[in-house]
């Protein structure tokens, strides 16, 4: 498969400040890619060297096969901002037809969208919601039917029955055999989407990973509660479970991986009720790290 | 029309008629009073004038002969209030093709287009330079009409050959006002150098033909190629308004220059 997005070393500093050191990532042709990462991890700093917004300090980037630089081979990327600005008295469709109009293509798609994600277009610019500038974004980036979208933080400011149509546009793209990278600092954004996800944090990607892998590595929280009190001991040693307390009738722990184990346990007793956490982007970060620890203690 | 430089001044149609409106209700206002003044010249003449100093007179755009058609519509539109006018509003939708976007965030989606930066600044500035010549004409075309109307007895291409000097100079620190913002990307940088490049040369103009220390500044002030030929009277100071032009075309290279080597919205 030939690679959509090639970066190599890639650093951007501002000034003195990081904003991105040495990526290396290869993005294939109809993969879709989850970006995750805390605000001012590098998302947006990725996104935009490879839209030729702003100039790497350090590194090479390959886009479709050309140089970000080339302005034509935007005619086939489709952008979302992240910090998406409308202005204007405009109405939001003669703004999306100017669009069309200089790409050369996607203004027969705008009405289409425009239902599908039920986007309000007669209103002018300045005076979209929220919900529906994020809409409106949306629709300007998949109009034109491009080869590769870049979304950054997508589904910020969409309410979930929108979100569950974005992210039926996001398969359908792949299906087509379309390129899709986007960001987001929550994993159940694009969990279900994602082919592969890398994890950026401070400037650094600290790991690409299968979807299905990276969700082995995340720490959960679990508790149980049985209809009366449990010993100890049928919880302590399991393996991936840590943090465990056991407090009468409940016992609390966090897992680290599958949760098989701790699952057959409680199976012994009576459950009456559990709760069980999703895996937030936090934990899986502080998985990482601790595993980096023991890497770098190991080394020493 | 290229697609971007029609879509800017859509976005311009406002200001462009707010402004085109307000420059013409001024002209005719200010234009419409001549006959009285002209039909008092013990209080308007040259003699009643005398009693101001010099450098006084030149401050307040020359009070020269005001009782006459030139002189008046010389003091009253071409020597302070049309370049300062103009200039605004050149200024303003100069800011509005680079850095106003840029700081809203707004040029993010215009630069994710397929046009190349040398082509977004220079269909940009286009908007401007055809927005501002909307506001030239229309006010030329004013201007004419009242000068036949309160019998100024001033020829048209005399007034064509002032209001091209007036579009020159808006146009020539509009472009400066460009070129700041497409080199900073800060509105407030570009307002206030081209603001006081504008007030600086206007002060030079006015004060330097007095004062033989600062005389050498008049070279390279921009009120300087837009007065000193007087075309009211002279009419075309051709080579003036060539250097105005090629100012223009240097101050454009440089910011399209500038535009495409640097981040924006940094």
């Amino acid at each position: 498969m030939t690679a959509v997005i090639e970066a190599e070393g890639l650093s951007k500093f501002y000034g003195r400040r990081r904003g991105l050191e040495n990526l290396t990532l290869t993005v294939a042709a109809g993969e879709v890619f989850g970006y995750l990462g805390p605000n001012g991890a590098g998302k947006t700093t990725t996104i935009r060297l490879l839209l030729d917004v702003i100039r790497p300090t350090r590194g090479r980037i390959r886009i479709l096969g050309k140089d970000p630089r080339d302005h034509r081979v935007r005619a086939r990327i489709g952008y979302l901002p992240g910090e998406l600005s409308l202005e204007g008295t405009e109405r939001a469709r003669e703004y999306l037809e100017f669009l069309a109009q200089v790409r050369g293509s996607g203004r027969s798609q705008i009405p289409v969208l425009a239902e599908r994600l039920e986007a309000d277009l007669s209103v002018s610019m300045g005076k979209l919601s929220k919900g529906n500038k994020q809409k409106v974004g949306l629709i300007q980036a998949f109009m034109h039917n491009p080869d590769l979208l870049v979304l950054d933080e997508p589904t910020s400011g969409l309410d979930p029955l929108v979100q569950q149509e974005f992210l039926a546009m996001v398969r359908e793209a792949r299906n087509a055999g379309r390129t899709v990278l986007m960001s987001s600092h929550v994993l159940a954004e694009v969990e279900h989407v994602s082919d592969r996800v890398g994890v950026v944090r401070g400037g650094r990607l600290v790991a690409v990973e299968g979807v299905a892998a990276l969700r082995e590595k995340a720490i959960r929280r679990v508790e149980f509660h049985f209809d009366a009190p449990v010993p100890p001991e049928a919880f302590e040693g399991l393996p991936g479970v840590r943090d465990l307390r056991v407090e009468g009738t409940a016992v609390r722990c966090t897992i680290d991986g599958r949760p098989d184990a701790l699952i057959k346990a409680a199976a012994r007793f009576t459950v009456v009720h559990m709760v069980s956490e999703e895996p937030d982007l936090e934990e899986i970060f502080l998985a990482y790290y601790s595993e980096e620890e023991d890497h770098a203690y190991a080394g020493a | 029309m290229p697609t971007l430089v029609r879509k800017t001044l859509r976005d311009y149609r406002r200001s462009l008629i707010g402004w085109t409106v307000g420059i013409c209700a001024f002209l005719t206002l200010y234009l419409s009073i001549y006959p009285s003044i002209a039909a008092n010249p013990d209080v308007y003449g040259d003699a009643a004038l005398a009693k101001y100093p010099g450098a006084l007179r030149d401050l307040m755009g020359g009070l020269d002969d005001i009782a006459s058609g030139a002189g008046y519509l010389q003091t009253l539109v071409y020597q302070l209030f049309g370049p300062l006018l103009f200039i605004v509003c050149a200024v303003l939708l100069a800011n509005r093709a680079i850095a106003v976007p840029e700081g809203k965030g707004t040029l993010e989606l215009t630069l994710a287009l397929p046009l190349s930066r040398s082509r977004i600044v220079l269909e940009r500035w286009a908007a401007v330079a055809v927005g501002l010549l909307i506001v030239t004409v229309v006010s030329f075309a004013l201007v004419t009409t009242m000068v036949a109307l309160v019998d100024m007895n001033v020829e048209v291409d005399r007034v064509l050959a002032a209001h091209t000097g007036l579009y020159l100079l808006a146009l020539l620190v509009g472009t400066l006002a460009l070129a700041i913002g497409a080199i900073t990307g800060r509105k407030a940088v570009a307002l206030a150098a081209s603001g006081g490049v504008a007030v600086a040369s206007y002060a030079i103009e006015s004060l330097a033909k007095n004062v033989d220390a600062i005389s050498w500044l008049r070279w390279v002030s921009p009120f300087r190629y837009y007065a000193d030929g007087n075309p009211l009277r002279l009419g075309w100071p051709v080579g003036d308004y060539l250097i105005l032009a090629a100012a223009i075309a240097v101050l454009l290279f440089t910011a399209v220059r500038a535009f495409d080597r640097r981040d924006v919205g940094v």
